[in-house]
């Protein structure tokens, strides 16, 4: 029996690492990790493990209760839009972030600011936000 | 990818039923989700000038299972829809999945295969069957509905990591767009409350509209003499700042219908047939921006293969619906596609200039906000008001020189860009 991708992926956070893959065709980096690249299709790819270092380029919040019970101690919480340095977008909730529309203004106003990983452990799954440093 | 249709395709008819709750809305109340999609189809096939028996095949679409309780609609709903006996098939596209359907109905015209389809979408996303019930139906919460419209989306990483809609597909938006044409907050918030503004207007001269209250008389009727103070009240909060709830979308019940077909199966005497000139689609998983959040890769592939097919420019276009159960994706779809200058979408809605006595009309239903949105179905009403509008048959909203080319894009969650182009009019 082989373990998911998507197994691996979350089992790694846990661990403290974000786990992707990188083309062997393009070079491209997919994160999260499929089976196929995400830029040119390519099924031949390799396990890396990516820095975490990224820019929190745009903030807001999500809805309460939220869609997903399982944030439902969580929410509302904020949410970003994020750059990572290997060249990945991905949006993910963002901790230590009050949700006000002057602190989120000021986010605004500040443009991109540095963040990394913050794994949490929500109702026993292991999930990427990100925090300032 | 050849992108050309072998013979031209025509709608021939269109039907759509009121957007509301079927435990409330009076035209609706009451129903069915089979009876809802019949009502539907009944009306196109009669502005068509056919029966259920004249066409070869149905499509139907349908998003939302724990709702319609029934996978497999296609043939829970034929002997409902009167085309028992012909092929058909349930597929899903999610918000594109009407307008999908009209795509896939006139490839399998435009090869030969049929000589008519008959395509109908029907969503309930406020209740569902009560205890199984075969006709009793119970409200589902806000949250429930979400949970399960968001089984559209990435179900490996992005919802079960605090995926939100409204951040993703309006605040993110809303500030890239404010950062990218140097528009303050303030200026957005505007801008939105005019473009609001538009959209109920255009619902309030709807009839089959879920709203159709302007917002100035909705602001009077609860206190406020000056709408934009009601505006920013509590009474409409931040879903995800900037972004508030007026500028999203009004989820609903509703059942749309279109029948496709050759142009010599237009019958005599029925209503104008209008040709859907080519469509283009494109689908990408979240994100769906890199740095730009105004900018969707499959925006601009879906409106450059429907131009290609359809062989227009955006210079073409008389009328433009762009998906919007996000106001401001609207607006930066609308951009996108060269029907509005780069930046000057808000300004155009505080100009009028995209009401329906515009000069660059969009959405005269009234749009997700005021028609309402029922998934599987909003696409087949966009089409409609498009139809009716080129037809001359949309009543007090009626654009005054009735478009000849109307284009028509929606979102299928998550994410299936489409674009239609139909031409035609008087």
């Amino acid at each position: 029996m082989t373990d998911s991708i998507i197994k691996r992926y979350y089992d790694a956070l846990g661990k403290g690492k974000l786990m992707g893959k990188k083309c062997e065709q393009c070079g491209e980096v997919t994160f999260p990790p499929t089976t196929a690249c995400n830029s040119c299709g390519s099924y031949e790819q390799e396990w890396i493990e990516l820095s975490g270092k990224g820019k929190l380029l745009y903030v807001s919040h999500g809805m309460a209760p939220p869609p997903n019970p399982r944030f439902n101690d969580l929410a509302p919480y904020a949410y970003g839009h994020i750059q990572l340095e290997e060249d990945v977008y991905l949006q993910a909730i963002i901790t230590g972030v009050s949700i006000d529309p002057e602190t989120l203004k000021g986010f605004f106003d500040m443009g991109p600011v540095d963040v990394v990983p913050d794994i949490l452990e929500v109702q026993g799954l292991n999930v990427l936000a990100f925090k300032q440093p | 990818m050849a992108n050309k249709l072998k013979e031209p395709t025509y709608i021939l008819g269109v039907g759509c039923t009121r957007f509301g709750n079927l435990l409330e809305t009076p035209e609706i109340k009451g129903l069915s989700l089979q009876e809802l999609a019949a009502e539907a189809a009944r009306e196109a096939l009669a502005d068509a000038g056919l029966g259920p028996q004249d066409v070869d095949a149905v499509f139907v679409g349908n998003v939302t299972m724990q709702t319609s309780q029934m996978p497999a609609t296609y043939s829970q709903v034929a002997n409902w829809l009167g085309t028992q006996f012909k092929a058909g098939v349930h597929f899903d596209a999610a918000c594109s999945t009407t307008n999908v359907g009209a795509s896939m109905a006139a490839m399998g015209i435009a090869s030969g295969v049929y000589d008519k389809v008959l395509v109908v979408g029907l969503e309930s996303t406020q209740s569902q069957p009560k205890e199984l019930s075969p006709f009793e139906r119970g409200t589902i919460p806000t949250e429930e509905m979400w949970l399960w419209t968001d089984h559209c989306v990435n179900q490996a990483y992005s919802v079960p990591q605090g995926y939100d809609i409204f951040p993703t597909y309006n605040a993110f938006n809303a500030l890239g767009y404010c950062r990218k044409h140097g528009i303050s907050l303030d200026e957005l918030d505007r801008g939105l409350f005019e473009l609001c503004r538009t959209r109920r207007l255009h619902g309030s001269m709807n009839p089959k509209a879920i709203r159709q209250q302007t917002l100035e008389d909705e602001a009077k009727q609860l206190g406020f003499d000056d709408a934009w103070e009601f505006w920013t009240s509590r009474y409409n909060p931040h879903v995800a700042w900037p972004s508030r709830l007026y500028s999203v979308v009004t989820p609903a019940d509703g059942a749309s219908a279109i029948v496709l077909g050759r142009p010599e199966e237009a019958v005599a005497g029925a209503s104008d047939p209008v040709e859907l000139k080519g469509f283009g689609m494109s689908v990408m998983d979240l994100p769906w921006y890199t740095d730009d959040p105004t900018v969707m890769p499959i925006d601009e592939q879906s409106f450059q293969k429907a131009y290609e097919m359809s062989g227009i420019t955006s210079d073409d276009i008389d009328y433009l619906h762009t998906h919007d159960c996000s106001h401001i994706m609207s607006i930066c779809v609308a951009e996108l596609s060269g029907y509005l200058p780069q930046g000057q979408g808000l300004k155009y809605a505080e100009e009028g200039r995209l009401r329906f006595d515009g000069d660059k009309p969009m959405s005269t239903h009234g749009g997700r906000h005021a028609f309402g949105h029922a998934w599987a179905a909003s696409a087949g009403s966009d089409t409609y008001e498009a139809v009716k509008q080129m037809r001359g048959q949309a009543g007090s909203r009626q654009i005054q020189n009735p478009p000849k080319t109307a284009v028509i894009h929606t979102h299928g969650y998550a994410m299936i860009s489409t674009v239609l182009v139909l031409e035609g009019g008087k």
